[in-house]
């Protein structure tokens, strides 16, 4: 056993800490403050990341040859740690967590050399179209055709769920080349470099929180190069299994989760407690928010034996016990939010929710994003695959081990 | 940063698994139960044979110079074995308490005792329905010459029956809330003025509650003054060993429930390939995934000295809160069968309440955390 962090990550950690209290502009700061998803308002988090990018820290994960930071998994953790003191947005994930890995893995040494530099710059932005209407949790029941005619193929159907579409030029998508057999094995994986083919349509769709962060896309007999395609036609299931273990584990997630529940701490102290006195000093409150960051912190201690390489990393269950822990923390920790903000919760304020809106909050920051930030957060259980499919995941797991 | 044992570690918890596979399975510890005797003196020696009751002491007096960390990787080896030998308590608390008393003529001699496996010790600590915290020892030590003499009750004392010494914290000033004015004080289980009444717990260990009725203690048998700072370092210790015994048990109980989930048919299929219990096993493993992760981190901190009391509540509450929750799921998952006294899981049960009930229960410690920043 070894815990010591070291003095020369504490020289790290000042390194980063020292950047990131100057770099970040204003209107930057603001939309960290306003940020109620995984996904932070788009313009903004787009420009932190090309300035990340200028410094040659927009993606601390990826391998140095393809612009990574070379980093050790602790200085990854101390870089997001830091980022989340600060309240600063996340970088969107579709671009850096889930396509650009996935390309580093599998893609050909073109798609590489096209995509990972537009990537790391943020010139490009990439939705994901993989659920359908009708293929939500049962994703290989796909049904988005593509049909092959010469050097194209030609696309027809539906993809829901696209996250950030309307703001997207570049799109990964699963579709269906092949209905004969085992429906696992006749999808293919493709990289679209437009969003606006002839034939492509994009709607927004308001989500419960007022604003349009998912999408719907329509295809009509849109024809997109096959040499777009990542994997073999017909294996495209094996590349997006690749991909969603990107999705689903090996983040640092746990700083934001304490972070917020320091603002939960703090908001409680000028909350009254309607027995009279601060809400930080009822101690109803003090227990349910000891056991709520007492599981946070068990959380924490599984991404720490996570990122050090312990071999529970290697159980088939741990993408699925990690998505599942961390989406069913960020929801309580949602819900004490607004059990803080109480009554404060009821008032909408989508303008004053805008990065740069010159409506002010009707109260504090913290109760301006609690109700917006719960209703979003309804989702992280449903994305990524319900956190039914991942029980299911982790249960085969525990049985298999006895067959 | 890594998270795992040495390879010395790793040796003597595989030789501790030897021989509780050979000796100590459930049938074995079931016929102990339904016997006379407290524990197995036989498995006691074992203990001392293969170096468990020497490892955290100094060389001096024949220990192996470790630490309560090593601890941690054999005590997860004796929860999953339901071992109801007072082992953890005569360690980190009675022999814990001697150890820190350095140089100190009879503590030197009991702890070589005690290491050699010629007698236990025990650690009367809790009162009247339980210590979450030292400052809130009340029971009395008067100051008496250079001695004290003790009056009061202290209760769940494990081993108190078959002990040869014990060490009584209690209180020479102040009163209950305040840390100041604690001392721990090294008593014969046998001197005059002591009443026990043994009983076996839930959990199969044998413990009693003491009655101390004018019990004088010579000013040489007083092992610390302003001993606050020490008992909690005691009772950290014993909460971490408790802790990975707790986590031993929870993953003997999730490998059972799983083998059980994966053999019982019920209207012609395995009960497993039922959603509701298939998402119930899940939870399981996320609970043991927790408890689990948190263990190993706070035996990482202990070990290079940076766990705090605040670490601690986590870990107690959490390894409580979640073995209670694998636990009954354990229960519930085996239906019928797992009410009755034949099947291990319900044992297992009572092994994990009774961690969760000692040294504050989750409801103290949560709200300890809730009600101070990190």
């Amino acid at each position: 056993m070894n815990i010591e962090f070291g003095p020369e990550l504490e020289s790290f950690r000042q390194e980063v800490a020292a950047f990131l209290d100057t770099a970040p502009t204003p209107a930057i700061r603001e939309a960290g403050r306003k940020t109620t998803s995984v996904f932070a308002p788009f313009e903004q988090a787009i420009a932190w990341q090309k300035i990340l990018n200028a410094k040659g820290w927009a993606a601390p994960a990826w391998p140095k040859e393809y612009g990574g930071t070379g980093w050790s998994v602790e200085q990854r953790y101390i870089f997001a740690e830091e980022c989340r003191r600060r309240q600063l947005p996340p970088l969107l994930p579709n671009c850096l967590q889930m396509v650009g890995p996935m390309l580093i893995d599998l893609g050909t040494e073109e798609q590489k050399r096209k995509h990972l530099p537009l990537i790391l710059s943020g010139d490009v932005y990439w939705t994901q179209g993989y659920s359908e209407p009708n293929a939500g949790s049962d994703l290989a029941s796909l049904q988005c055709a593509a049909v092959s005619d010469g050097d194209d193929y030609i696309i027809n159907g539906s993809k829901i769920w696209t996250t950030l579409a309307h703001h997207s030029n570049r799109m990964f998508m699963l579709v269906r080349t092949d209905k004969t057999g085992k429906k696992q094995e006749g999808i293919t994986f493709l990289l679209l470099e437009r969003t606006d083919y002839p034939g492509m349509d994009i709607r927004p769709i308001i989500g419960l929180d007022g604003f349009p962060e998912q999408c719907e896309v329509f295809f009509d007999n849109v024809r997109v190069p096959k040499s777009g395609r990542v994997g073999a036609e017909n294996d495209g299931w094996s590349v997006a299994k690749h991909l969603l273990k990107h999705e689903r584990g090996g983040s640092a997630a746990s700083p934001a989760l304490l972070h917020n529940i320091a603002r939960i701490r703090d908001a409680a102290k000028t909350t009254l407690s309607p027995f009279g006195g601060a809400l930080a000093d009822d101690p109803v409150f003090q227990r349910d928010l000891g056991e709520l960051e007492a599981d946070i912190l068990s959380y924490r201690h599984f991404e720490q034996l996570a990122i050090s390489g312990h071999p529970m990393v290697r159980d088939a269950a741990y993408p699925s016990m990690n998505k599942t822990m961390n989406s069913e923390l960020s929801q309580r920790v949602s819900i004490m939010m607004t059990r803080v903000s109480g009554v404060e919760t009821v008032p909408l304020q989508l303008e004053a929710l805008t990065v740069g809106s010159n409506v002010a909050p009707l109260g504090t920051d913290f109760d301006l994003i609690a109700m917006p930030y719960y209703l979003n957060t309804r989702a992280t259980s449903i994305y990524a695959g319900t956190n039914e499919v991942q029980r299911d995941l982790i249960a085969r797991t525990v049985l298999a081990a006895n067959r | 940063m890594d998270f795992l044992f040495t390879e010395e570690q790793t040796m003597l918890r595989d030789s501790v698994a030897r021989y509780l596979d050979k000796t100590y399975d459930f049938d074995a510890r079931q016929a102990l139960l339904r016997s006379e005797a407290p524990y197995s003196k036989a498995a006691w020696s074992q203990f001392a044979e293969l170096g468990v009751l020497a490892l955290p002491f100094p060389e001096d007096v024949g220990g192996l110079g470790g630490s309560v960390t090593d601890l941690v990787p054999v005590a997860e080896v004796f929860g999953a074995h339901l071992t109801v030998e007072p082992w953890a308590f005569a360690l980190t608390l009675a022999g814990g308490a001697l150890t820190a008393a350095g140089n100190h003529a009879a503590a030197r001699k009991h702890l070589a005792d005690l290491v050699s496996g010629t007698r236990i010790g025990a650690f009367a600590y809790d009162e009247h329905r339980g210590i979450a915290a030292p400052a809130q020892i009340a029971m009395t030590a008067t100051p008496s010459g250079d001695g004290f003499v003790l009056n009061g009750e202290k209760r769940l004392v494990f081993g108190a029956a078959e002990a040869g010494f014990m060490v009584v914290a209690a209180r020479a000033a102040g009163q209950a809330g305040d840390a100041q004015g604690l001392v721990l004080l090294l008593v014969d289980p046998r001197a005059a003025g002591i009443t026990m009444t043994p009983f076996r717990t839930q959990d199969g260990r044998s413990a009693a509650h003491v009655r101390f009725d004018k019990v004088g203690v010579a000013g040489a048998d007083v092992l610390a003054k302003d001993a606050h700072d020490l008992i909690a370092k005691l009772i950290s210790d014993a909460i971490l060993v408790l802790a990975a015994e707790a986590v031993g048990a929870m993953t003997a109980l999730l490998r059972i429930t799983g083998a059980y989930a994966t053999t019982r048919k019920q209207f012609g299929v395995a009960i497993g390939t039922f959603q509701t219990v298939a998402h119930r096993l899940a939870d399981m493993k996320i609970a043991h995934a927790k408890a689990y992760a948190s263990l190993m981190y706070s035996t990482a901190l202990a070990e290079a000295g940076r766990l705090t009391a605040r670490d601690v509540s986590v870990l107690k509450a959490q390894v409580g809160k979640m073995g209670r929750s694998i636990a009954e799921a354990a229960v519930q998952t085996h239906g019928g069968v797992g009410m009755t006294d034949e099947l291990s899981v319900g044992h297992y049960l009572k092994r994990v309440l009774a961690f969760e009930a000692m040294f504050g229960a989750p409801d103290y410690h949560f709200r300890k955390i809730g009600s101070s920043a990190a």
